[in-house]
């Protein structure tokens, strides 16, 4: 008995033990803004006034609370490639040049920067007078340190590919920098505006070649407006102003900002309602709705770069006839499916890239014409209509896209089966041609000019098991135009071969070209200042409260 | 006693060897590559191909397995594909969050289910019982995140009393764990009112009665105690469940607890955190079940352990 009850006892104990521990635990960090997150409800505007009133410290009034989708991945610019991760990053990282809200290339960290006459050089001023936020100092060295150590294969960077581009990194004076081209590359500038291009202090490149398991991920010291205090798994990422920030015009106007990881969709629309948090992006369509009448809450919403298409295996013989392809276009009703599906947050795809990426240019849409359609079909000797499955990952949004453009396909004779499956699973049946046929695709340029918008969808030497061209689209006339393109410095005659190859895309038809998505964001009425970038990633670094 | 409990850890081993090699089986042969979902497309083949010969992909999947178990005997389960977390020190914390969580729920649960259970068999086919009952079912058919949303809809967005989701004090915690407990209460108050009916009838029950024993004193003494062992069986089994992460919860909530980590490791192919979580579970279930049968023989000194 005495054992039985002494067990019994012990476990209590831990049981306890561990209880309290746990709760004393994950108190602390939350505790200062617990009288926001409660009073805050009914009028978050009077919280906020009493909150300065209080006094001029540090309130929680103070920190902006933003809710991600999804944790980010890592702190590095060179080693992630989602936008999570950008957003974040962005705060805390600045590059040589960037793109400002219009996606113009402006000088960040440098002065100013020149093309050599066949764009196989891009020399760069420097900046005077910036410090890391460890105090070192950022000079021309830095920049060769940053670029060289992302070129390095061994340190296995994800990023080090958009970078291949580099031949060599020159110093030439202390703030004198020149940028070697392995070929003529006219899109340089665009690519080093990219946040992935971010500098990151010396010291920190040295820890990392002196200790291989120094985690570049978790750290992160840059110049930006804001620096890294924390990352808790699972809950957030804190950033606070940099006090010693080089531009005394951009001060960060925030005294912190707390990026939350939240992934049901409905919960951040919830916290935003209840103003404990002040902005959310990429909100599903059906939420933003539910937001439109909330007072104290704006939505806003503008195009993306994201395209949604079909992509059609043109290995299958019933996709060889371009009749097919353009009757397949001409037998979805973009306009419905934006409608019905995105709840008209959205614009017909009249291009393989989207309107704001640079080197875009609009072609005639395939209206919808079910006769026309049923015509094109009979030409091409297919007036008994085919069978064809569609693939589709299997979230939300992309099955109804499937299941609509499978409704009206019937309409055309085309029996479509629509097989939902779990993206990494559809990933990996593209990338293998696991009995590709029809797949609902969706694509989005990393660097926002044309360039990346079609070279992995269209060029002959992306074809599985390289990736985007899964559908094996072939045309040695987009392949040169793509090439002239890149080698091009001269702008005007870069966007000309970029809209010839848009046309051809366009008109050989190997997607169905469906819409284009709009980003939609919302914020609270409190808080001003946050953009949202056309690659879909935030800017918050000029984000500040506003007094009403 | 004590060799009775070192029998069944040391069993655990074999047992916990077989899960390694299925987790082990089950994350590599699901389709989906960790690489290319975590990079998408932005990277090229030789990036590619140079991050899985990093990673060690391109070995056999026999010599993987080795060099994974042989990391994981020094306690290294590696570090997340996704966000370079170590995932020990990752599980250790989010183990709290989510034991803190399943212990919340789960006392409030067993408690109140007892109590609404006892009430029910002692005054069966009341009002009150009838009542109750219908409760019950209710509460174990409505979907938890259904359940979750209409509470934060109304607790957190209408009256403003809680905070919407998220980690931090005690208030946080409410409307997780009632909704976590809200089933296993329904649970535990069913099985108790019909156990208990059951012990009720029980010829010793009414040797009691007739020995002139006080109707509380039969109750309690004698009919609950027997009437618990099946109670205690299930109960075991839903905390066996319980922390092993509740994934609706969690996700509705953002409670950063092992539910929520194992559906974003599923997701992004994150095989370090889906083995060593499935591991994890496995040892759990054990250690749960190894509890159950401890009490048993608090409960019922016939049964004997040797």
């Amino acid at each position: 008995m005495k054992k039985k009850k002494m067990l019994l006892f012990v476990l209590l104990l831990v049981t306890m033990l561990v209880f309290v521990s746990a709760c004393s635990d994950v108190e602390d960090p939350v505790d200062e803004e617990n009288g926001e997150e409660t009073e805050g409800t009914d009028d978050p505007v009077e919280e906020e006034e009493e909150g300065e009133d209080e006094s001029g410290m540090i309130e929680a009034g103070d920190e902006i609370v933003v809710a991600l989708e999804a944790e980010p991945t890592s702190l590095d610019p060179f080693n992630s490639t989602d936008g999570v991760s950008t957003s974040v990053q962005k705060t805390m990282f600045e590059g040589l040049l960037r793109f400002d809200e219009n996606l113009d290339i402006v000088p960040y960290l440098s002065e100013s920067y020149e093309y050599n006459d066949d764009a196989t050089e891009l020399r760069f001023t420097l900046r005077e007078g910036i410090n890391f936020h460890d105090g070192t100092e950022f000079n021309a060295e830095v920049v060769k340190a940053n670029f060289d150590f992302v070129l390095d294969e061994d340190n296995g960077l994800a990023r080090r590919s958009f970078f291949n581009f580099i031949e060599e990194v020159e110093v030439a004076d202390e703030f004198e920098i020149i940028i070697h081209a392995s070929e003529p590359n006219a899109s340089m500038a665009s690519y080093l505006a990219h946040p992935t291009a971010g500098m990151k202090s010396l010291d920190e490149l040295e820890k990392k070649m002196e200790d291989p398991d120094y985690n570049l991920d978790r750290n992160a010291i840059g110049t930006g407006p804001f620096r890294y205090v924390e990352w808790l798994d699972g809950q957030h990422v804190v950033v606070e102003k940099n006090e010693d920030y080089w531009d005394q015009d951009h001060m960060a106007q925030v005294e912190s900002i707390r990026f939350t990881s939240v992934q049901e969709a409905s919960t951040r629309v919830n916290q935003l309602k209840t103003g404990e948090v002040h902005f959310v992006d990429t909100l599903p369509t059906g939420e933003a709705d539910s937001l439109m009448d909330e007072e104290y809450v704006n939505v806003f919403s503008g195009p993306s770069m994201n395209v949604f298409y079909i992509g059609m295996n043109l290995q299958e013989e019933k996709y060889q006839d371009e009749n097919v392809r353009r009757a397949m276009n001409h037998g979805v009703d973009k306009d419905q499916l934006i409608a019905q599906v995105v709840d008209g947050f959205g614009r017909v795809a009249d291009s393989p890239i989207a309107p704001p990426v640079y080197g875009y240019s609009p072609q005639a849409v395939y209206e919808y014409d079910i006769d026309g359609a049923l015509d094109l079909m009979a030409e091409a000797g297919m007036e008994d209509g085919f069978e064809a499955t569609l693939w589709t990952r299997n979230s939300t949004e992309f099955t109804a896209i499937a299941e609509f453009v499978a409704m009206q396909l019937r309409e055309i004779g085309i029996e479509v089966d629509v097989q939902a499956y779990e993206s990494g699973t559809l990933f990996d049946m593209l990338d293998n041609n696991d009995g590709t046929d029809l797949w609902i695709g969706r694509w989005s340029p990393g660097t926002g000019e044309a360039d990346w918008g079609l070279r992995p969808n269209f060029a002959s030497d992306r074809v599985p098991p390289n990736y985007n061209n899964s559908g094996f689209y072939i045309n040695e006339e987009v392949d040169q135009l793509l090439n002239d393109a890149l080698e091009n410095p001269n702008e005007e005659e870069r966007l000309e071969l970029y809209h010839q190859a848009q046309e051809i895309i366009y008109q050989d038809a190997p997607w169905v070209f469906l819409h284009v998505v709009d980003a939609v964001a919302a914020q609270r009425t409190e808080v001003g200042g946050i953009y949202i970038m056309q690659d879909g990633s935030v800017d918050m670094n000029g984000v500040h409260f506003i007094n009403q | 006693m004590a060799t009775y409990i070192v029998r069944r850890l040391l069993q655990m081993i074999p047992i916990l060897l077989i899960v390694s090699i299925l987790a082990f089986l089950f994350v590599h042969l699901t389709p989906g590559d960790p690489i290319r979902i975590m990079y998408g497309i932005e990277i090229d083949q030789d990036t590619y191909q140079q991050l899985r010969e990093r990673e060690g992909f391109n070995d056999p999947l026999p010599v993987q397995y080795v060099r994974y178990m042989g990391n994981v005997v020094r306690g290294d389960f590696g570090v997340s594909y996704r966000t370079r977390a170590n995932v020990s020190s990752e599980i250790g914390r989010r183990f709290i969050n989510t034991f803190v969580l399943a212990s919340v729920s789960m006392i409030w649960a067993t408690l109140a289910g007892l109590v609404v259970g006892i009430i029910s068999a002692v005054k069966r086919n009341s009002l009150l019982d009838r009542v109750v009952m219908t409760l019950s079912v209710a509460s174990i058919s409505i979907p938890s995140f259904w359940l979750g949303l209409l509470l934060m809809q109304v607790f957190a967005v209408r009256l403003g009393w809680l905070p919407t989701s998220g980690i931090g004090g005690i208030r946080h915690l409410i409307m997780p764990a009632f909704v976590l407990g809200a089933t296993v209460a329904a649970i535990v108050a069913r099985f108790t009112r019909s156990s208990l009916l059951e012990t009720l009838g029980e010829d010793y029950i009414r040797t009691a009665r007739a020995k002139g024993q006080i109707r509380r004193n039969v109750i309690f003494k004698h009919a609950l105690r027997n009437a618990l062992i099946p109670v205690v069986t299930m109960t075991g089994l839903q905390f066996g469940f319980l922390i092993g992460g509740a994934i609706a919860i969690e996700t509705v909530f953002s409670w950063p607890g092992l539910g929520s980590y194992l559906i974003d490791g599923i997701i992004n192919r994150d095989y370090p955190v889906v083995q060593a979580l499935i591991m994890l579970f496995s040892l759990q279930f054990l250690g749960v079940n190894l509890l159950v049968d401890l009490t048993y023989a608090y409960l019922n000194p016939q049964i004997r352990y040797s």
